[in-house]
């Protein structure tokens, strides 16, 4: 596993090969090897204890190791030249100091060669790294530089064969010292300085702890009694606090001051032999040595435990956190599926809840039957319908026709047999029936079912549904009844009136299938005037109908009875009063003298009339307004009056148009007289505008409109109607009318108005005898000679009696002249009269 | 009755003034006859018609007006008509000659005074 500290592009072991590097490169590290070599040499030399040449500590050897440890064994040159140079000036000739130096060289590159194969951390974090520094590095590897070293000094004749032991084991303990001591702190001097973990008192730490051993040390050499002990826990503190980076310049330090001492002859040393000095020193820089290395060794070696337990436990927790997060979602997941799946089952017993309350409110009710097993099951509205308490028995096929009403029962069996012959999914015919319930009541059902086959094409089943229409049947039949009285109660058509343009519509209430209880009418009165009315009955349907063409057949008789508006309104509240209690009505009723434009009205709690004048302006008769009729309040209408003029329009509706949800009914006043002013158009034209503005698709009343409009009377007009008196005056209403805007001079208009009805008389007395037959009389006026055709079916006879024979002299006085024609197909009667500059006589 | 013609009656003693207003024609003719024999009092001697206010009448009104002379005649009553000078009437009365057989005074004062001039049954 990589750890972050390593730097990934150096080498395993962290040594910089400087064979592979530039020659000059190379030279320059062997050089520096050299000078560092041949320094450290120098210094080593001034501790020595034996002459010139034999020092208890010799820290060139370290720094051998340590040179071949980083740059690697090929500078070994630089290492043999510089040891060369060293042993020249001591040893006894040139020979012997190259043999020596050759020794000093093979010493070290054994070291870092066996180092290498036993796989050394230059670090030295382990125990094993503290152990192959300690007996292979040092302790082993030295005894060849100690055993060339003493052997040299033996031959060359400066030792004596005997003192070869002694020497030997000096050279080889100062070497040794030499890997132990320094080559470690050359090696801690390598980067990465920064721990991890440091903190930033650490420098302050380190600093402290080196000048307590820089303090310590050398009072506790130079003291007596021997107080070398204390630096021991120094060194501790350093290898525990530091690890190696610490323990090695602490040691180096230590021996240092130690070397120092011995060479000195100072604290320890004072007193004792060289040998016993020696073994000391020896025996104090070991141990000293040791300790550091191990005591770091372990340390470190702990740290990474602790470090690599701390990263195991952290990957742990990552791993336990991912696992405990994914069994969180999993969780979740699941709780969410159980929500989901209560809310589910939540809602299939509110659908079902829901069907079964939509079934009872809808009068449905459904049905299966599973054919292979013969069952049958009833919704619990299928039961009510037939009149049961729901599910209070198992439903069988027999038991279910057997309620249905004879005919249609078989036409029920006929058709399941039908199905049963069929192998296919399909629908059977939908079917209306009636059947009895228990208690006797009959109802009228509608039924729809389909056949179900299974892959086999074998019968699974039978759905359907049955619906109760009984009220629907009985709704739709009293409304189709209602509907027609009220179309057979209005009137089919409007009376052709000379001079005036009449229009009028019957909107039905679109909402719902209510028959409403408006209606309007138009009569010829026996003065020739016209009543016109329009009047709504509270209420829907068959009822309102029916009081309406009470109404109306009532308000006809008063009218041919009463000229007065306000009287004929005052008899109809008599009896409505009377006769059909309970009943409001609202009634507008007007005469109109066409011949004057004279209207005189009454008005029953109506939406008032609306008069629109040529020119677009408008007004409501407002005046004389009294309460509905059959309030049983006083305040029964006043009569008013006013004068239509030519081209005006009175119109005449019912609430429904102007009456809407969301407006007013002033509002809807005014939106109906702004609408009315702009259409100034052809009367039906300016209704069915209205209408479509005013009433929507959905209204809820209905809505009459009745309008009407004197149109000019002038010109060619040929008039039909039949042979009875009563349509004398108002032919002479028309005729007086139509001489006026001819610009016929009074008297003359007079003349022809006698003659006119003279004529019109004879045939109503003796056309037909006793039989109806029609008139027509065509006007008209050319080069200004007004010309009356008066022609009938029946035959002429001459004037016998009741007139006492006066019609046809009287006829020729007053005209220019009279033509008769008769014939089997009738008489045509042909009167002329100039009309223009007339001389009166 | 119907509203084309209003007859409106006044008894003074013997004598029994009928005002008639409106339109005589073949359809209330006969209305107007009835309304007007149903006014006149059983004691009345003489009657006074005054058609001033009539705007319409024809052969059959005529007519109608004959036959009340002539039923009246019967049982010696006498009968006068009021009819002004430039009425419309007065051309239909006069064309069909009906003055020469019943009376027309323009002036309802002058058929009033016609009357107690040439009255031999008074006494």
């Amino acid at each position: 596993m990589a750890t972050r500290d390593e730097t990934p592009k150096a080498p395993p072991d962290g040594l910089v090969h400087v064979a592979t590097a530039h020659p000059w490169s190379y030279a320059a590290s062997a050089l520096v090897v050299a000078v560092a070599y041949y320094g450290s040499a120098k210094f080593g030399l001034r501790l020595a204890l034996v002459g010139r040449n034999i020092t208890p500590f010799w820290p060139p050897t370290g720094i051998a190791v340590a040179a071949f440890l980083l740059l690697g064994r090929s500078v070994w040159p630089g290492v043999a030249l510089a040891a060369f140079v060293v042993n020249l000036p001591i040893s006894t000739d040139g020979v012997a100091a190259l043999a020596t130096a050759a020794g000093n060289t093979l010493a070290p590159l054994v070291a870092a060669t066996l180092l290498a194969k036993v796989g050394f951390h230059r670090r030295i974090d382990r125990l094993r790294d503290a152990a192959a520094i300690v007996f292979v590095g040092a302790l082993l590897s030295m005894s060849i530089s100690a055993s060339v070293g003493a052997g040299v000094l033996v031959v060359s004749g400066v030792l004596r064969a005997d003192d070869l032991l002694g020497a030997w084991a000096v050279w080889w303990a100062g070497d040794a010292m030499g890997v132990l001591v320094v080559t470690p702190f050359v090696l801690s001097l390598l980067p990465p300085w920064r721990q991890p973990s440091s903190a930033p008192w650490r420098p302050l730490e380190a600093a402290l702890l080196f000048a307590l051993i820089a303090t310590v040390s050398p009072v506790a050499f130079g003291a007596d009694p021997h107080l070398m002990f204390v630096v021991i826990p120094l060194l501790g503190w350093a290898a525990w606090r530091f690890q190696q980076r610490g323990a090695a310049p602490a040691a180096l330090l230590v021996v240092l001051v130690a070397s120092w001492a011995a060479a000195k002859g100072v604290g320890p040393f004072r007193a004792g032999t060289l040998l016993e000095n020696m073994l000391t020193l020896q025996a104090f820089n070991a141990t000293v040595a040791f300790c550091s290395f191990f005591f770091a060794a372990v340390v470190t070696e702990r740290l990474h435990a602790h470090q690599a337990l701390e990263r195991d436990a952290a990957k742990l927790e990552t791993r336990v956190r991912q696992r405990t997060s994914q069994l969180s979602v999993t969780n979740l997941q699941l709780r969410n599926e159980i929500v989901e799946r209560e809310e589910s089952s939540r809602k299939l017993v509110q659908r079902e809840t829901q069907l079964a309350e939509a079934q009872q409110v809808a009068h449905i009710g459904s049905w299966e039957w599973l054919i292979p097993q013969n069952r049958i099951s009833w919704s619990d509205e299928m039961y009510r319908i037939h009149g049961y308490v729901p599910q209070s028995f198992p439903p069988t096929f027999e038991m279910a026709v057997a309620q249905v009403n004879h005919g249609d029962a078989a036409r029920i069996r006929s058709n399941v047999e039908a199905a049963i012959r069929r192998a296919d999914d399909h629908d059977l015919p939908n079917i209306e029936y009636r059947i009895t319930r228990p208690n006797g009541a009959e109802r009228v059902l509608v039924g729809k079912a389909k056949m179900r086959v299974g892959p086999n094409r074998e019968h699974l089943r039978i759905v359907g549904t049955v619906q109760d229409v009984t009220e629907g049947r009985k709704a739709e039949r009293e409304h189709r009844i209602a509907e027609t009285l009220q179309r057979g109660l209005l009137p089919d058509r409007l009376p052709q009136l000379p001079g005036v343009a009449l229009a009028a519509s019957y909107v039905p209430a679109g909402q719902d299938m209510a028959v409403g209880g408006d209606w309007y009418d138009v009569v010829e009165l026996p003065s020739g005037h016209v009543g016109l009315a329009i009047g709504d009955v509270a209420g829907h349907g068959l009822r309102a109908a029916s009081t309406m063409g009470q109404l109306r057949m009532a308000l006809r008789a008063y009218a041919l009875e009463d000229p007065s508006p306000a009287k004929v309104v005052r008899r109809l509240d008599h009896l409505v009063s009377r006769l059909l209690e309970s009943e409001i009505v609202t009634l507008v009723y007007l005469v109109l003298d066409m011949d004057s434009g004279l209207v005189s009205f009454a008005n029953a709690g109506h939406p008032p009339p609306l008069v629109v004048g040529s020119g677009g302006q408008t007004a409501y008769l407002e005046d004389g307004l009294g309460s509905p009729l059959g309030c049983d309040e006083p305040g029964l209408p006043v009569e008013g009056t006013f004068r239509l003029a030519p081209d005006s329009t009175l119109l005449l509706y019912t609430d429904g148009l102007v009456e809407k949800r969301g407006i007013s009914i002033q509002e809807g006043l005014e939106r109906l007289a702004s609408l009315a002013a702009d259409g100034g158009q052809d009367i039906e034209a300016l209704c069915e505008t209205l209408l479509r503005s005013m009433v929507e698709g959905d209204n809820a009343d209905d809505v009459a409109l009745l309008a009407i409009r004197p149109v000019p009377l002038t010109g060619r007009l040929l008039l039909r109607m039949p042979a009875e008196p009563r349509v004398l005056a108002p032919l002479r209403q028309t005729l007086r009318r139509w001489l006026r805007e001819s610009d016929a001079n009074p008297q003359v208009a007079n003349d022809i108005l006698l003659a006119c009805g003279e004529v019109c008389t004879n045939v109503i007395e003796h056309a037909y005898g006793a039989e109806e037959g029609p008139l027509e009389i065509s006007l008209d006026v050319r080069d200004g000679t007004a010309e009356v055709i008066v022609r009938d079916q029946g035959c002429w006879r001459p004037a016998s009696g009741l007139d006492g024979g006066h019609g046809l002299p009287l006829t020729q006085e007053l005209m220019e002249s009279v033509e008769l024609s008769g014939g089997p197909q009738g008489t045509v009667v042909r009167i002329r009269r100039r009309v223009s500059s007339e001389v009166l006589s | 009755m119907s509203d084309l013609a209003r007859v409106e009656g006044e008894q003074q003693g013997t004598l029994c003034l009928v005002r008639v207003h409106g339109e005589i024609d073949l359809s209330n003719a006969q209305e107007v006859s009835s309304a007007i024999g149903s006014v006149m009092g059983r004691e009345s001697r003489r009657l006074v018609v005054d058609l001033s206010n009539i705007t319409y009448l024809d052969s059959a009104g005529v007519a109608l007006l004959l036959r009340l002379a002539e039923r009246l005649q019967t049982r010696r009553r006498q009968l006068h008509l009021v009819v002004p000078r430039g009425s419309p009437v007065r051309r239909v009365l006069v064309f069909t000659g009906l003055p020469r057989v019943i009376p027309v005074e323009a002036r309802l004062e002058d058929a009033l005074v016609q009357f107690d001039a040439g009255s031999p049954d008074d006494p």
